[in-house]
């Protein structure tokens, strides 16, 4: 009887690549250009997790509708993912979905400084601030990529956007197209 | 050759204990001997400003371990000074003591210098200052917004810092 040998990647390994992939495009291809950094960085997660929703449903049966689905994303996926699973699910029943991770690995280590806040005019400090908070957000285009493109080889169209008003914890949107 | 062990941040720290912190101070240095981190918990006197200090600091450790190495009755070979060696390798010194402080001090091969100022009936403080760049590994090094070689302001660094520190008994 054979063990199934699991491969291994580092997680150092990965985390660095991402933060180089995202610093890249920001910096370097589309320096003053982040809409379209967002959107390389965006188009290339969906093409991950379009190849990564194939690999992990390989054994499983159709899903019934739209809401077994979001919650495989939520279970299996996220812990194939993540070692963890997506910690709160909202819906309005209407097509719209909000999965919250309270401790989202790729942000765990993101902190913002601190004396940015202590400005003593309202201005620079306004705008240092809203620089880290834009750097921030251009590390969530990458898993926003990876649910719209997991879901739309389910076949369910979306558009999903982040939320990082609560840091480490993270909301991802999920706005299913009628 | 696994030095730092494993993956997961170890050991982890005893229960904090009731009284402030009982250490003074500590420094992080980069290679080039740019200070990445000053935090002072306890110490009433200031003798240079805070540009001078961080010289004065930098050059005593280099001058420490130059004289150390050179000193260094047990090893026939010169050793080369200016490369950081994996702790443990070569000669290089750990800590001074007085009689009102004792001062620990551990370089990585990546050049990262760690002091730590304490009060002098500390004990041996390598684990500590070992965790303590592991910290640094992954709340400074694996921070996306942190450029190598800057001040460090992570919040969380220094937070996790402080209260680690204030569990070294």
């Amino acid at each position: 009887m054979t063990e199934k040998k699991g491969r291994e990647v580092s997680e150092s390994c990965v985390d660095s690549l991402l933060t180089e992939m995202v610093s890249t495009y920001c910096n370097r291809f589309y320096a003053n250009k982040p809409e379209l950094a967002a959107r390389r960085i965006e188009a290339i997660g969906y093409q991950v997790g379009h190849q990564l929703s194939e690999r992990y449903t390989m054994e499983r049966p159709r899903f019934n509708d739209h809401l077994e689905a979001i919650k495989f994303i939520c279970k299996d996926f996220w812990s194939e993912l993540f070692k963890k699973q997506i910690d709160n699910l909202k819906t309005n029943h209407r097509g719209t979905f909000v999965l919250q991770d309270n401790r989202f690995r790729w942000l765990s280590r993101i902190s913002i400084d601190p004396s940015l806040e202590n400005g003593d005019s309202q201005d620079p400090s306004a705008m240092a601030e809203s620089k880290a908070a834009q750097a921030t957000s251009m590390h969530l285009y990458f898993p926003c990529g990876i649910i719209r493109g997991a879901l739309s080889n389910l076949g369910i169209p979306c558009a999903v956007s982040a939320d990082i008003s609560n840091l480490p914890a993270c909301s991802f949107v999920v706005r299913i197209k009628a | 050759m696994q030095f730092f062990g494993g993956s997961e941040i170890s050991p982890s720290p005893p229960a904090p204990t009731v009284s402030g912190n009982n250490a003074h101070m500590v420094y992080v240095f980069n290679r080039n001997g740019v200070c990445l981190l000053y935090r002072e918990w306890n110490r009433p006197l200031h003798t240079l400003n805070a540009q001078q200090d961080h010289k004065l600091m930098f050059g005593l450790l280099f001058s420490l371990k130059s004289l150390t190495a050179k000193m260094d009755p047990t090893s026939a070979e010169r050793g080369n000074l200016g490369v950081p060696q994996l702790p443990g390798q070569g000669c290089s010194f750990h800590s001074f003591r007085t009689n009102t402080y004792k001062l620990s001090f551990m370089e990585t091969p990546s050049g990262i210098k760690i002091i730590l100022v304490t009060h002098p009936r500390t004990g041996d403080l390598r684990d500590s200052l070992k965790y303590i760049y592991n910290l640094y590994v992954d709340y400074v090094m694996k921070n996306p917004l942190y450029t190598p070689g800057s001040p460090i302001r992570s919040d969380l660094f220094i937070t996790t810092l402080d209260q680690y520190v204030r569990s070294i008994a």
